[in-house]
C-alpha cells in the first residue's frame, strides 16, 4: 500500500490494468451475487406459474419447469447484458426482439406440447374445485370462485375507496390546519404507525361481536380501513406539504373559499400520492388474510384468500393444476398493480418512513 | 508533479454529450484555469482528471503514459469539490488525516503531515471541530488542506470559491494562489467567474458546450479572443457588438462606414471593448444616454451613428452628463472582427475612423 | 367584527369536524377501543361463550406461574426474533442496499424489485410457494435441485429444521424493507462524498466502512427497532407455513396468543397474553420517536384562514 517515493516511479500501466480487472470483476461478482440471492425467489414464482399451465389431475411435471428455465434463464441474461452494454435504443429492441423470438421458439419446441390451460377451467366451470373435491373428501359445499373473487374486489374496492377519502381529508387538514392539539395528534399517530395492530386482534374480534359486525364484510372493511390509517395518513399529509403554499393563497385572493381551493387547486397537486395511497390499499385489502380468517366465517362471505386457503389445504394432495391456476388468478392484481405503479410504491414506503 | 496530457477526450452519458474532443497539456507546475458558463463540460473534466469518471473516448496521460484506466485512488490527486465533501462524521483532524489512511503512513507520522497542512491554510486551532461546526470559508480551507496533506501532484480546485462572500473570495484567491507557489504543485481550477479566473491562473482554458473555444494566457483572451463567444465572456462590462458588412476596404456599420484595415468580405461583427473607448477630438460624434458611476471608473451609455456603445472612462467623477454631446475614438489595434457565419475572429483585420 | 369572528370560530369547527371527524371515528374504535377492552378482558374469566362472569386476575397468575408452554414458546420467539433479525432483516437488507446500489442503476432497480416481490404477493400465496419448495418427497422443489445437484436425498425441512424454515421465510420478506430504507439513506449520501473518498485513495470496502456505514446510522436504529417489533407480533406466515408445528416448535409468543383466543377458546386469557405485547408496542412505538424528524413533523401550517 505504500506510496512509491516519486510519482515517476509509478508504474501506471500496471494500476490501469489492476483497476481494469478490478472492475469487471466486481461488477460481475455483484451481479452474479444478486442473480444468486434472488433465484430462490423467482424460481417458485415461476413454478408456480409452470404448474398451472402443465400440470395434469394426479401429477406434476417438473421437467416442465427446467427446459424453460433453461431457455429462459440465457434469454433473460442475455437481454441483461444487452441493456448494460447498448446505449442505443434501436439495437436494444432489435436484440430484445431477436432474444425473445430465438426464446418463443425454443419454448415451442421445448415444452410446447406439455402445455395446457385445462387448469384455468376453474373459471368457466365454478364447481370443478367442489367436484374434484367432492371425489377426496365429502363435507360441505364449496362456493365458485367468481363468489369469493366478487368479495374480494369488494372489500379492496371498498377499503381503497375508505382509506383514500378519510387520509386525504385527515392529512389536508394536518399539514395546514392550526388547531389546538395539532401536535400531540400527530404524535399520537406516530405511536400508531408504528404500533402494530395485530397485537389488537382479539378485542377487535370482540367489538365486532358485540356490534353485530362479526361475519360481515363491513365489520373487516372497517377494520383493514383503520389499521391502514396512520401510515396512509401521514402519506398524504407530506405530500400535501409539499404542494407550495402559494397556490392555495392565490386562490383564496382570488375569492375561493378554503374548502374551495381544496378541492379545486390542492387535490389536483396531489394526484400522485392518492395514486400511490390508492394502490398500495387495494393490494393489502386484496392479500388480507388474518383478519378476513379470523372474522369471517360464512363460506358466502369468503375472500380469494381463503378461497385458495381451503383450495390448497382440501385438494392440494389430489390436482397441484388447479390449486396452481387459482394462485396464479389471485396474485394476478396485485402482481400487475405492483409492476405498473411501482415507482410510486417504493416512493410512498419511504416516504411513510420519513414520516 | 505530473504534466498532464488530455487527447481528443470525450465524455458522454447516453445521449447527452458533456465534454468533446477536448485537446489540453498542462505542463508540471502550471495554474491552469477552466473557465466557462455552467454546464459546459468543466467539472466533468476536472472528473476525468482526478479519476471519477472514465473518458469515454480519447486519452488522458500523466507524464505521457495513458491513465484513462486508472483508479482515482491510485492517481495521487487532491481535489476540493464546490460543497467541500468534508466528512461529516470526523472532525477536522480526522478529515485531514483521512488520505493518508490509505497510503500507509504511520498514525504519529499522519498525524503531525495533518497539523502542518492545517498550518498551512490557517485551520490549526479547528482540529478538534466538527465540519458542521464550521463556517463555509473555514470548510473550505479544511478541504484544501485535506486535497494538500497527502502532496498530490496534481491539485483540483472545483469551483473553490463560489459558495463563499464577496470579500473572503478576495482573500482566498491570493490564498491559493500562494499556496501553488509555494507548494509548486499543478493545479487546475474550475470556474465560471472570468475574474476568478485571469486573477489567478497562469493559462485560462475557455469552454462552451462540451468543446474548447480558446486556451491562452489571460492576456491572450482577453486582446484577441479566437471567437465571439470568448470575447462576451471576458471583460466586463462586456464587449461592445455591432453587425456590420464589409466590402471594397469598408465596413458598413448602423448609419456610417468605416475604413477596413486587412481583407474581409461580407457579414461581419465588429467588437471593441468599452475601456478601448475614449473621448478625441474628429471621433464619432456621441451623445451621452446615461451615466454609471463605477467606483474609480465610470461607465458611459453613447449613443453613436455605429449604434449603442458603452464606453469606460477612468476617474471617479463623470466629465459628461447625460445629454452632453461628444465625440469618442478608438485605436484601430482596439478593435476586434469576427465572421458573423463561423464567430471565429478574422486575424489581422481592424478597422479605422474615417479620417 | 364580533359577529366575523364567530363565525371564524364556528367554520374552524365545522372544518375540523369534516377534515378529521371520519379519521377520529374509524381510529378511536378500531385502535384506541381495542386497547380498552383488551385490558378489561384481561382481567375476566371470557371462555368460549364470550360471556363474563367475574373479574379476576386468574389469568396473570397462570401467565407467571403455572402456563409451561409459555415458556418455550418464549425461547422460540427469542431465537426466530434474533435469527431473523440479524442474519435477515439488518444484515442481509443492508447487503442487499449495497450491492444493488453499486451496480448499475437499471440492475440494481431490477433486483431490489425481485425483492420486493414477495412483500407485494398475498401471504397465502407465499405460504403456498413455500409449500411447494418444500415438499419433502422427491418433487419438491428445493429436493428436486438438492437431489439433481449436490446429490443429497430428500429432506423435510418442515418436520427437521421448522424453526429454520420460518426463519428463511420471514426473512425472504423482511430482508426488502431494509433493503429499501437503507438504499434510500445511501442515496441521500452527497455524491461528492464517494468521490472524494475515492481520491482519497478508499477502496470500495473501505468507502462502505467510512462512508456508507456512518451515514446510515439512523436508519440502521430505526430498522432495528422497527423489525424487532413486527417480527414480536406478526405470525402470519408461519401460521400459514407451519401453523406452530411441528408440536410447538415454531409456535412463536404471538401464535401463541391467537391459539389460545381462538382455537382454546380462552379470549381472557389471550387478552392477557396480548396485553404484554400491547404495552411492548407501545414501548417501542415510542422508542421510534427518536427516528422521526419530530419539527419537521410538527412545523406550524402558515395559513390562519378556516
Ligand atoms: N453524472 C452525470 N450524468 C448525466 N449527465 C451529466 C452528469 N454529470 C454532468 N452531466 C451533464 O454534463 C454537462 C456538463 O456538466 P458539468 O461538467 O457539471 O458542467 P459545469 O461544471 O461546467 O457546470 C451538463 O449538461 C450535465 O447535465
Ligand atoms: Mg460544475
Amino acid at each position: 500500500m505504500a506510496a512509491p517515493a516519486t510519482p515517476a516511479a509509478r508504474d501506471w500501466e500496471a494500476l490501469a490494468r489492476r483497476a481494469r480487472w478490478r472492475r469487471t470483476a466486481g461488477q460481475s461478482l455483484l451481479i452474479a451475487f444478486l442473480v444468486a440471492v434472488s433465484l430462490p425467489i423467482i424460481l417458485p414464482y415461476f413454478w408456480m406459474f409452470t404448474i398451472s399451465v402443465s400440470a395434469r389431475t394426479g401429477g406434476v411435471e417438473s421437467v416442465v419447469l427446467w427446459r424453460a428455465s433453461s431457455v429462459l434463464v440465457p434469454a433473460v441474461v442475455g437481454f441483461g447484458i444487452l441493456r448494460i452494454f447498448t446505449d442505443d435504443r434501436r439495437r436494444l429492441w432489435a436484440g430484445a426482439a431477436a432474444i425473445a423470438a430465438a426464446a418463443l421458439l425454443a419454448l415451442l419446441l421445448l415444452v410446447g406440447r406439455d402445455l395446457h390451460l385445462q387448469n384455468y377451467r376453474f373459471l368457466w366451470n365454478p364447481d370443478i374445485v367442489e367436484e374434484i373435491r367432492g371425489a377426496a373428501t365429502a363435507s360441505i359445499q364449496f362456493p365458485s370462485v367468481w363468489v369469493a373473487f366478487r368479495n374480494s374486489l369488494a372489500l379492496a374496492l371498498t377499503q381503497t375507496a375508505l382509506v383514500l377519502f378519510v387520509s386525504t381529508l385527515a392529512g389536508y387538514y394536518l399539514s395546514r390546519f392550526q388547531f389546538p392539539g395539532r401536535g400531540g395528534f400527530l404524535q399520537g399517530l406516530l405511536v400508531l404507525h408504528a404500533f402494530p395492530a395485530m397485537t389488537l386482534i382479539i378485542p377487535i374480534f370482540l367489538l365486532m361481536y358485540w356490534s353485530g359486525l362479526l361475519d360481515t364484510l363491513t365489520g373487516v372493511v372497517l377494520v383493514i380501513t383503520t389499521l391502514e390509517l396512520p401510515f396512509s395518513i401521514f402519506i398524504m399529509k407530506g405530500f400535501f406539504d409539499a404542494v407550495p403554499w402559494d397556490i392555495e393563497m392565490s386562490a383564496m385572493t382570488d375569492g375561493a373559499s378554503r374548502r374551495q381551493a381544496f378541492l379545486r387547486v390542492v387535490l389536483p397537486q396531489v394526484r400522485v400520492g392518492m395514486l400511490a395511497v390508492g394502490v398500495f390499499a387495494f393490494i393489502k385489502g386484496w392479500e388480507e388474510y388474518v383478519f378476513v380468517r379470523t372474522l369471517l366465517f360464512d363460506k358466502q362471505n369468503w375472500v380469494m384468500s381463503l378461497y385458495i386457503f381451503w383450495v390448497s389445504e382440501d385438494i392440494m394432495g389430489v390436482d397441484y393444476g388447479i390449486v396452481a391456476a387459482v394462485a396464479v388468478f389471485y396474485i394476478l392484481p396485485s402482481f400487475l398493480l405492483y409492476i405498473f405503479c411501482q415507482k410510486f410504491l417504493v416512493q410512498m414506503s419511504l416516504g411513510g418512513i420519513k414520516g | 508533479m505530473a504534466r498532464i496530457e488530455l487527447r481528443k477526450i470525450r465524455k458522454q452519458w447516453g445521449e447527452v454529450v458533456a465534454v468533446e474532443d477536448l485537446d489540453l497539456v498542462i505542463e508540471d507546475g502550471e495554474f491552469v484555469a477552466i473557465l466557462g458558463p455552467s454546464g459546459c463540460g468543466k467539472s466533468t473534466t476536472l472528473f476525468m482528471l482526478a479519476g471519477i469518471y472514465m473518458p469515454t473516448a480519447g486519452e488522458l496521460l500523466f507524464d505521457g503514459i495513458p491513465v484513462n484506466e486508472v483508479e482515482a485512488k491510485d492517481r495521487n490527486v487532491g481535489i476540493v469539490f464546490q460543497s467541500y465533501a468534508l466528512y461529516p462524521h470526523l472532525d477536522v483532524r480526522r478529515n485531514i488525516m483521512f488520505p493518508l489512511k490509505f497510503k500507509g503512513v504511520p498514525k504519529a507520522e499522519a498525524a503531525r503531515r495533518a497539523v502542518e497542512a492545517a498550518r498551512l491554510v490557517h485551520v490549526e486551532e479547528l482540529l478538534d471541530r466538527m465540519p458542521s461546526q464550521l463556517s463555509g470559508g473555514q470548510q473550505q480551507r479544511v478541504a484544501l488542506a485535506r486535497a494538500l496533506v497527502k502532496e498530490p501532484q496534481l491539485l483540483l480546485l472545483d469551483e473553490p470559491l463560489s459558495n463563499l462572500d464577496a470579500t473572503l473570495r478576495l482573500s482566498m484567491r491570493t490564498e491559493i494562489k500562494r499556496l501553488q507557489r509555494h507548494t509548486g504543485v499543478t493545479t487546475v481550477l474550475v470556474t465560471h467567474d472570468q475574474i476568478e479566473a485571469t486573477t489567478m491562473a497562469d493559462r485560462i482554458v475557455c469552454m462552451r458546450k462540451g468543446r474548447i473555444e480558446q486556451i491562452g494566457t489571460p492576456e491572450d483572451l482577453y486582446e484577441r479572443p479566437d471567437s465571439l463567444f470568448v470575447a462576451s465572456f471576458i471583460g466586463a462590462p462586456p464587449i461592445n457588438l455591432l453587425p456590420g458588412e464589409a466590402r471594397d476596404g469598408r465596413l458598413a456599420v448602423g448609419g456610417t462606414e468605416l475604413e477596413l484595415l486587412g481583407a474581409a468580405a461580407g457579414r461581419v461583427i465588429l467588437g471593441i471593448r468599452p475601456e478601448a473607448l475614449r473621448p478625441g477630438e474628429g471621433g464619432l460624434p456621441a451623445t451621452v444616454l446615461d451615466v454609471e458611476p463605477m467606483g474609480r471608473e465610470t461607465l458611459f451609455l453613447l449613443e453613436t451613428p455605429l449604434g449603442q456603445l458603452r464606453a469606460l472612462l477612468s476617474g471617479a467623477t463623470a466629465p459628461y452628463g447625460a445629454g452632453d454631446r461628444t465625440a469618442f475614438t478608438f485605436d484601430p489595434e482596439d478593435s476586434i472582427l469576427f465572421s458573423e457565419s463561423s464567430e471565429r475572429r478574422l486575424p489581422d483585420v481592424h478597422v479605422r475612423l474615417p479620417a | 367584527m364580533a359577529g366575523y369572528g364567530a363565525t371564524s370560530r364556528q367554520r374552524q369547527r365545522i372544518n375540523a369536524v369534516l377534515f378529521l371527524g371520519p379519521a377520529c371515528v374509524l381510529l378511536f374504535f378500531f385502535f384506541i377501543a381495542p386497547v380498552i377492552v383488551d385490558i378489561f378482558v384481561a382481567f375476566t374469566d371470557m371462555g368460549r361463550t364470550l360471556r363474563i362472569t367475574e373479574l379476576t386476575t386468574a389469568n396473570f397468575e397462570r401467565m407467571f406461574t403455572r402456563d409451561r408452554r409459555l415458556a418455550q414458546t418464549l425461547v422460540v420467539t427469542f431465537m426466530y426474533v434474533l435469527a431473523t433479525l440479524a442474519v435477515f432483516n439488518v444484515t442481509f437488507g443492508l447487503l442487499l442496499a449495497l450491492v444493488t446500489t453499486a451496480v448499475p442503476e437499471r440492475v440494481g432497480g431490477f433486483f431490489r424489485s425481485v425483492w420486493l416481490l414477495p412483500r407485494m404477493s398475498p401471504s397465502v400465496i407465499y405460504a403456498l410457494l413455500w409449500a411447494w419448495a418444500i415438499d419433502p418427497n422427491e418433487r419438491g422443489l428445493l429436493n428436486q435441485i438438492l437431489i439433481n445437484t449436490v446429490g443429497i436425498g430428500p429432506i423435510d425441512l418442515m418436520n427437521d429444521h421448522p424453526l429454520l424454515l420460518i426463519v428463511v421465510a420471514n426473512g425472504f420478506i423482511g430482508a426488502s424493507m431494509g433493503m429499501i430504507i437503507f438504499t434510500s439513506a445511501i442515496r441521500a449520501i452527497p455524491e461528492h462524498l464517494f468521490h472524494a473518498a475515492r481520491v482519497d485513495g478508499a477502496g470500495g470496502l473501505a468507502i462502505v466502512r467510512h462512508i456508507t456505514l456512518p451515514a446510515i446510522r439512523w436508519p440502521l436504529s430505526f430498522i432495528t427497532v422497527y423489525q424487532t417489533l413486527s417480527l414480536l407480533v406478526s405470525f402470519e406466515y408461519i401460521w400459514l407455513i407451519t401453523d406452530g408445528g411441528p408440536f410447538y416448535d415454531t409456535t412463536v409468543y404471538a401464535l401463541y396468543v391467537y391459539k389460545r383466543a381462538f382455537e382454546s377458546g380462552q379470549y381472557a386469557y389471550g387478552a392477557a397474553l396480548a396485553l404484554m405485547l400491547v404495552l411492548l408496542g407501545i414501548g417501542l412505538a415510542l422508542l421510534m420517536w427518536r427516528f422521526f424528524d419530530m419539527k419537521r413533523l410538527l412545523q406550524t401550517p402558515r395559513i390562519e384562514v378556516h
